[in-house]
């Protein structure tokens, strides 16, 4: 049996707490997600799906409940160690990709090195394999802007393992992707679920939501878990 | 494992500046400019203020000039006779010191009439000039400033026009050494008696006498003294001449810098706007950044190695120019400021010194207020939250 490495128990998440424009984008989110599993949350837009991926993703702390990523609890932790824990943990692939686009390839996938000071031949011995992998090798040193679409998700996903995390994100990742990429992506996220990758994404793209890999649906309305 | 960051934080600094290159390289020109004049002002002024204490280790100890209704008048050479009760004086050396305008030139000029068998060493003043010969009757030696302002027609004789407008013709006999340019640029040096011929003066007046002291600690007493026997006169040491000369450079080079200051200012001001106004790619990379696992200590330093490579940079342009400036131009922008009514002088060259006080004084006015003025908006930028580069 799987280990959980996810748990949020009555979870919730409030912005602009005590001010006229306070918004309760989740409440009392209760959800466990097993370690190399592949779960997709599902919602429409403004459900707070990508709220509840900032929470997994580390990104700020829940306002009040309980939420355990790879074994650390995220309440009350200073963004500092929130950081920390962030990028030992977790790799990001965003919707835009986000990749900058006056870097090189090469430049934009090691950037989450440069902070832990790892020098610039292993940095790049790193991301020379994860390109290979992701056959964008001959593109290396294209700035992100003369590259395709597809090659910019790719590079957002070497960006994403660089730090060989335990966990992936995925914000909507075939938004901007046709159906080849799209499937292609998804093959992508096997062989990393299959090499031990806990993967989890948000989309209402059929493609995701139907595709083999994808073990668990999760859809959320109105901040709540919905159980149709 | 801080030193690697470190490193790898200034390699991202370089290439971002690089990035917004055109931004960056604004910042700098303003930058390098206003260390430039601040530098240069500060050159100048040390430049100008070394001159003149080399020109007062030569200048007489003492020097008496006579006063009536506060101005100075020519003082009789008789008085010499009232001072040899005064122990302690080894010479007194009558002199003829004045200013002679050449309207056509534009230029003044230091005329200098002396006998210099007459005062201590004086034999030896005509290893200061290149024929290495003292004039004599209707001789003049020329400093070089006036050899080329005055006689560039290659003649020997130069002609000057007395009080009364009759010309006072002479015979150039040599050229002052170039080593003694600061001393010897703008003078012509001529016999007491030719001196006294062209200014107008009777045979028993002189503009100054100069006396010579023996133990220089006594210098103050001596004048002292001096001063009670010749109550109409005005008594003037060379220490007080070297303060008179401090305050007139330090209250122009204040006054200046007070200017500067201003300017440097409203740099500061411009450099936080800069620093502020981050563009939505600017602000959308520090979120991508966050987001990858930098933390707010990172783009923080970050963005302290831009400041410091911008101001670095700005500093050593703008040093540097500024030594040019007042090495190859004469600090060409000020002089009219420090020097004053001397511009019309023929130009003094200046000799800038570096030490490491005043490069790290200008260093602290400058490059300090700039960093300390792009530290809140750095820290602005750096708080950007990481979640804002989902939107």
């Amino acid at each position: 049996m799987s280990t959980a490495l996810i748990e949020l128990e009555n979870v919730c998440k409030t912005y602009n707490q005590g001010q006229a424009n306070q918004v309760l984008a989740l409440r009392d989110i209760t959800l466990t997600i097993a370690a190399n599993s592949m779960v997709c949350l599902r919602g429409a837009s403004g459900s707070g799906k990508s709220t509840l991926l900032s929470i997994i993703g580390c990104v700020f702390p829940p306002t009040s409940g309980r939420a355990a990523i790879a074994g650390k609890q995220l309440t009350r932790m200073p963004d500092r160690f929130l950081t920390i824990h962030r990028r030992a943990t977790i790799g990001f692939i965003f919707q835009h990709f986000n990749v900058l686009p006056e870097l090189t390839v090469l430049e934009n996938i090691t950037l989450p090195l440069m902070p832990l000071g790892v020098a610039p031949r292993q940095r790049k011995e790193r991301a020379e394999r994860l390109m290979e992998m992701l056959a964008i090798s001959h593109r290396a040193n294209f700035p992100a802007r003369q590259i395709s679409g597809g090659e910019l998700q790719r590079v957002a996903i070497a960006r994403a393992l660089i730090n060989t995390p335990p966990i992936l994100l995925a914000d909507e990742p075939t938004a901007h992707l046709d159906h080849p990429l799209s499937l292609a992506f998804m093959e992508i996220m096997r062989d990393l679920q299959a090499s031990g990758k806990t993967i989890i994404l948000t989309s209402h793209d059929r493609l995701i939501t139907e595709h083999p890999a994808v073990e668990r649906i999760i859809a959320i309305q109105d901040g709540k878990i919905y159980v149709p | 494992m801080s030193f690697a960051k470190q490193l790898n934080l200034i390699d991202y600094s370089l290439s971002s500046l690089w990035r917004r290159r055109f931004k960056s390289l604004g910042v700098m020109v303003v930058f390098a400019g206003v260390i430039f004049l601040l530098a240069s002002f500060q050159m100048t002024t040390k430049a100008l203020t070394s001159l003149a204490a080399e020109s007062l280790a030569f200048a007489p100890e003492i020097t008496i000039q006579k006063m009536r209704a506060g101005r100075q008048e020519s003082i009789p050479v008789a008085y010499q006779a009232r001072l040899s009760e005064i122990l302690g004086i080894t010479a007194i050396t009558p002199r003829v010191w004045g200013y002679y305008f050449n309207e056509t030139k534009g230029a003044n000029y230091t005329i200098l009439g002396l006998d210099p068998l007459s005062m201590p060493l004086g034999d030896q003043l005509g290893r200061a000039i290149d024929q290495r010969r003292l004039p004599r009757e209707h001789e003049v030696v020329l400093g070089r400033g006036v050899q080329g302002a005055a006689s560039g027609s290659g003649s020997s004789i130069i002609s000057l026009f007395r009080p009364d407008l009759s010309l006072k013709a002479m015979t150039i006999v040599g050229n002052f050494q170039p080593e003694t340019d600061f001393l010897t640029y703008d003078t012509l040096f001529m016999g007491l008696a030719d001196a006294r011929d062209l200014f107008g003066l009777p045979p028993e007046m002189v503009t100054d006498l100069c006396v010579t002291v023996a133990n220089p600690s006594e210098v103050a007493t001596v004048a002292k003294k001096i001063a009670s026997l010749l109550p109409d006169t005005r008594v003037v040491t060379r220490q007080q001449v070297q303060k008179t000369y401090q305050s007139v450079f330090g209250w122009r080079s204040g006054f200046a810098s007070v200017c500067l200051l201003t300017a440097l200012t409203s740099f500061i001001i411009f450099a936080w706007d800069k620093a502020s106004g981050l563009t939505p790619e600017e602000k959308k990379e520090i979120a991508i950044l966050k987001m990858v696992g930098w933390q707010t200590a990172d783009v923080l330093a970050l963005r302290f190695w831009e400041g410091m490579i911008v101001s670095l940079l700005s500093f050593v342009v703008g040093y540097t120019l500024a030594y040019v400036h007042v090495s190859f131009f004469e600090a060409a922008l000020f002089r009219p400021i420090l020097i004053g009514w001397s511009v019309i002088h023929p130009s003094i060259p200046l000799r800038p010194t570096v030490n490491l006080g005043e490069t790290l004084l200008v260093l602290c006015l400058t490059v300090v207020p700039y960093l300390t003025a792009t530290i809140i908006p750095s820290w602005r930028a750096a708080i950007i939250p990481a979640d804002s580069a989902m939107n």
